[in-house]
């Protein structure tokens, strides 16, 4: 079953999207049928959705689900698609195809193990097989906070439309202002990072929200992060997520403790096996895979490796960070490889090691070891190597600090030793 | 005053790092999301803090206090430094 019929089907006789003027669900199913009207070309194609507004966004998820062989959600526009597919609104001039009678599949970019984003597909069944249906969710006024074209973005609105409840975007760079709307709309509901929470809890004012539903994803939840919100909303459902773009799917931990129960391992849990192997790596068993092309990844028992470090601490599996060094910058990835990259583009870097940092505010912040030569003072090369940075990468992927050395360990195969800082992660 | 003076010092530092303009006049009163240090600013001002004073305290709390002026952000500071003496 589509978006569109589901939403048809459940009828919900109230509020959707609460924005400048408010779209009931009837409306929006009534917009999404005058889109497929409006585009009959596109009909059976491959289109690319890209986020300008909710109502706009909402409404063509809802025409084109079940109308279209393929959507890819857009997390920015310079972002490379197959040649086939079309840009809407900006292109809709169709090519002919046969049209076929599969659902259609849902296309998430991930930042791969690169740093080149690759585009994974999913169904609209596993995108919303985590969505809870229930009186208390249809009650909800949810707070969308990320980006819907990415999966936790997308995993909220989705959360918000099955269960008839309503939404409204929340995301703004500045957290006051982000505060002010979930205060003029009465928001009960909220997703964010941690990192995003600890901004929040920074302004003073998220205790005058009416919170009963507080998730956090996209980053390691910390034990005196969810004390501080349980403590706030005592009586609020307090969830962690984790999840894996790649096989498309996750759990959510719900009994206010940082990781999640050894006993989930190695039995079904949310529709899901879990293990462990001897590198210390989070392997999972997706009911069934998001894309194809993920099974050679996959062992003779059916689990795919997520990357993801854990450790058993006590009765929990606590999460460490990325196998590949990949640094989360307040929800952020950075590919400490890339930076190397770009470090090493200067002159008077010789060699380049990036790595993750600890930190209380965004999760990690990136550190770069240089050994350079001697033209400059380190000051002045901090200066300079920090202009460069500032030219050739994004904010987030900036070094917060550079550490003048003498030398940078090898390992036996020459390359950089690039094991994840285990130690400082688990702190 | 001395622990003040180090963690101002230490904002225009990093402000200049994270390339964010600080408003003119930083006082006691400041809302430090509204100082002009954003979330990454805020961070590095926090690690290069741990540097200089050898404590991160917001890493240390049990429950996690959350400054919102710069008045209470040098509170934290001096409350953690208090401590760790007693303790020691």
């Amino acid at each position: 079953m589509s978006l569109l019929q589901r939403l048809q089907q459940t009828n919900y006789n109230t509020i959707a999207i609460s924005a400048g003027a408010d779209i009931s669900y009837s409306q929006l199913i009534a917009q999404a049928l005058q889109l497929r009207q409006q585009y009959p070309a596109l009909q059976h194609q491959a289109i690319a959705l890209s986020y300008t507004d909710l109502n706009t966004f909402t409404c063509a998820l809802l025409a084109f689900d079940g109308w279209c062989s393929s959507l890819y959600l857009l997390p920015d526009n310079d972002l490379q698609l197959p040649e086939q597919v079309i840009r809407w609104p900006q292109n809709t001039t169709a090519t002919t195809v046969t049209p076929t009678a599969e659902p259609t599949r849902w296309y998430l970019a991930t930042s791969g193990t690169t740093g080149t984003p690759k585009w994974i597909a999913h169904s609209f069944t596993s995108l919303s097989r985590a969505a809870k249906t229930s009186a208390q969710s249809t009650a909800l006024r949810w707070a969308l906070c990320y980006q819907p074209t990415r999966f936790a973005g997308l995993q909220v609105l989705l959360q918000s439309l099955l269960s008839g409840a309503v939404i409204t975007d929340c995301s703004s760079s500045d957290t006051q202002q982000r505060i002010n709307l979930m205060q003029q709309h009465t928001i009960t509901a909220i997703s964010a990072t941690p990192s995003l929470w600890r901004q929040l809890l920074m302004t003073g004012q998220l205790s005058t929200l009416p919170l009963q539903q507080i998730t956090l994803g996209g980053e390691i939840a910390d034990q005196p992060l969810l004390d501080t919100l349980a403590a706030l909303f005592p009586a609020s459902r307090l969830l962690h997520i984790y999840a894996s773009t790649e096989a498309g799917v996750g759990f959510a931990v719900a009994d206010k403790h940082a990781g999640f129960p050894v006993s989930w391992l190695n039995q079904c849990h949310s529709d899901l096996f879990l293990k462990i192997d001897a590198n210390q790596h989070l392997w999972l068993k997706p009911p069934q895979l998001p894309d194809t092309r993920l099974a050679s990844a996959v062992d003779s028992d059916g689990y795919l490796d997520s990357g993801d470090l854990v450790a058993i601490v006590q009765d929990r599996v606590i999460f460490l960070g990325r196998a590949s060094g990949v640094i989360n910058v307040g929800g952020n990835k950075v590919h400490p490889e890339q930076v190397e990259q770009v470090l090493l583009q200067h002159p008077a870097v010789h060699q380049a090691k990036v790595y993750g940092k600890t930190s209380s505010v965004l999760g990690q912040l990136v550190i770069a070891d240089i050994v350079a030569d001697s033209s400059n003072d380190s000051k002045t090369l901090q200066v300079l190597l920090l202009q460069h940075c500032q030219q050739q990468l994004e904010r987030y992927q900036w070094p917060a600090r550079f550490n003048i050395v003498s030398n940078l360990a090898t390992n036996a195969t020459g390359k950089l030793s690039r094991k994840a800082d285990v130690k400082e992660a688990h702190e | 005053m001395e622990l003040e003076h180090t963690i101002r010092q230490t904002l225009e530092q990093v402000a200049m790092i994270a390339n964010c303009q600080l408003i003119d006049n930083i006082t006691d009163d400041t809302v430090l999301l509204q100082s002009g240090l954003d979330s990454l600013g805020f961070a590095m001002l926090v690690a290069q803090l741990e540097e200089d004073l050898g404590i991160d305290p917001f890493s240390q709390m049990q429950i996690a206090v959350y400054p919102r002026t710069f008045a209470e952000f040098v509170s934290v500071y001096r409350q953690a430094l208090a401590g760790g003496n007693q303790n020691q």
